[in-house]
């Protein structure tokens, strides 16, 4: 009798069980893209300094994290019609920039493209931004606004180029303050890449 | 046996045999989506790489495939060859692509990418030979909204969505799916 119950009630779970991942499978399809291409990441911003002194060299990082699934092309993909990813600073007056650093994508294939890698970023990149601050920076604070522009695909689809706004907040001081060094887990990690 | 255990037996495998057939229909093509329901295209107009208006409508009575796509999305590019192979095979009978651009640059892009590259179709080196237009964000809107690409809308003769393709399409898939409605 216990064997019975058990086998019927064995065999109503697995029917339920299947009813729901027909749904799911249905729907598999839309649910795979996102709403927006600007969903596929979320991005943090740090500076290196607290303070920035004027006439120091500083860093501002974005570090991205991608969404599972997702790549986006690294600052130099492998063909020319491939859109890259890129940093772009609107500088406030004083404040000019000496490098942006991008680091190395990975060469990696995909169901799409099997037999020739594309380079990308997955999973988390950090983009560095080195930056100084001149007499002419007002001291006090300051925003630097970001552009920061992508194109990312999953395995199967590509979502449209995005332009994602990002800010950096700094406190540009006198030349003589004193700069303390911040978010070193970030600053001292990209810096060895 | 009980009749309430006959009562458990008959709910299971009613769960089961409704759970099977949803995740069949959901694996499989619905091309063949032929009943009432089916939603009509959007009355679009896209333009042609020489700026003339091409209404999606003047196409009734040929079955279409319009697969929204770009110059820069390496997926939509693995599909061209296929693509170039079902208006190969279907054209005759009534079919024809509809390749959208979405690039933002529109016939600069579009023009010199559609002349100039080459795809191995069956072994030869082919161009994007079916008619391209140029897609708009106001036009994939009336489509539902554009949440990657490529993605291609199946329509009928009689102007029908029958399938939606979200991402790369199955070749196999797609031919039985437009040999479905020819």
């Amino acid at each position: 009798m216990k064997t019975q119950v058990r086998f019927v009630a064995a065999l109503c779970a697995l029917g339920v069980t299947c009813a729901f991942v027909g749904r799911l499978a249905a729907r598999a399809q839309e649910t795979a893209m996102p709403q927006s291409a600007a969903s596929v990441v979320k991005t943090n911003v740090y500076t290196s300094l607290d303070p920035v002194p004027r006439g120091k060299e500083f860093q501002v990082a974005v570090v991205v994290n991608i969404a599972s699934g997702y790549h986006m092309n690294s600052h130099k993909p492998l063909d020319t019609y491939l859109i890259p990813t890129t940093l772009t600073p609107q500088l406030p007056a004083g404040i000019t920039l000496v490098d942006t650093i991008y680091p190395a994508g990975k060469n990696l294939t995909f169901p799409f493209s099997p037999d020739k890698p594309l380079n990308v970023y997955t999973q988390s990149v950090t983009l560095r931004l080195k930056l100084t601050a001149g007499d002419a920076a007002a001291l006090g604070d300051a925003t630097i606004p970001i552009t920061l522009r992508y194109q990312a695909c999953n395995n199967s689809a590509c979502l449209p180029p995005v332009k994602v706004p990002v800010n950096a907040a700094i406190k540009v001081a006198a030349s003589d303050a004193k700069a303390k060094p911040v978010h070193p887990e970030i600053f001292a990690a990209s810096s060895a890449k | 046996m009980s009749n309430v255990k006959c009562a458990w037996l008959l709910c299971a495998a009613a769960l089961l045999v409704s759970g099977a057939v949803t995740a069949c229909r959901s694996s499989s093509a619905k091309a063949s989506n032929s009943a009432a329901g089916l939603q009509p295209a959007p009355d679009v107009t896209f333009k042609n790489l020489e700026g003339a208006d091409v209404p999606l409508a003047s196409l009734k009575g040929k079955v279409v495939l319009v697969n929204f796509w770009a110059t820069w999305c390496d997926p939509c590019r693995s599909e061209i060859p296929a693509l170039i192979g079902l208006q190969d095979k279907f054209a005759s009978k009534g079919f024809t692509m509809l390749g959208a651009s979405m690039d933002e640059d529109g016939v600069k892009a579009v023009d010199p990418f559609i002349h100039t590259t080459q795809f191995n179709v069956a072994g030869h080196q082919r161009t994007m030979d079916y008619p391209i237009v140029l897609g708009t964000d106001a036009i994939t809107d009336k489509f539902g909204g554009l949440l990657g690409m490529p993605t291609s809308y199946l329509i009928s003769r009689d102007g029908k969505i029958v399938k939606k393709y979200i991402g790369v399409v199955d070749e196999r898939q797609v031919i039985k799916d437009v040999e479905s409605q020819l």
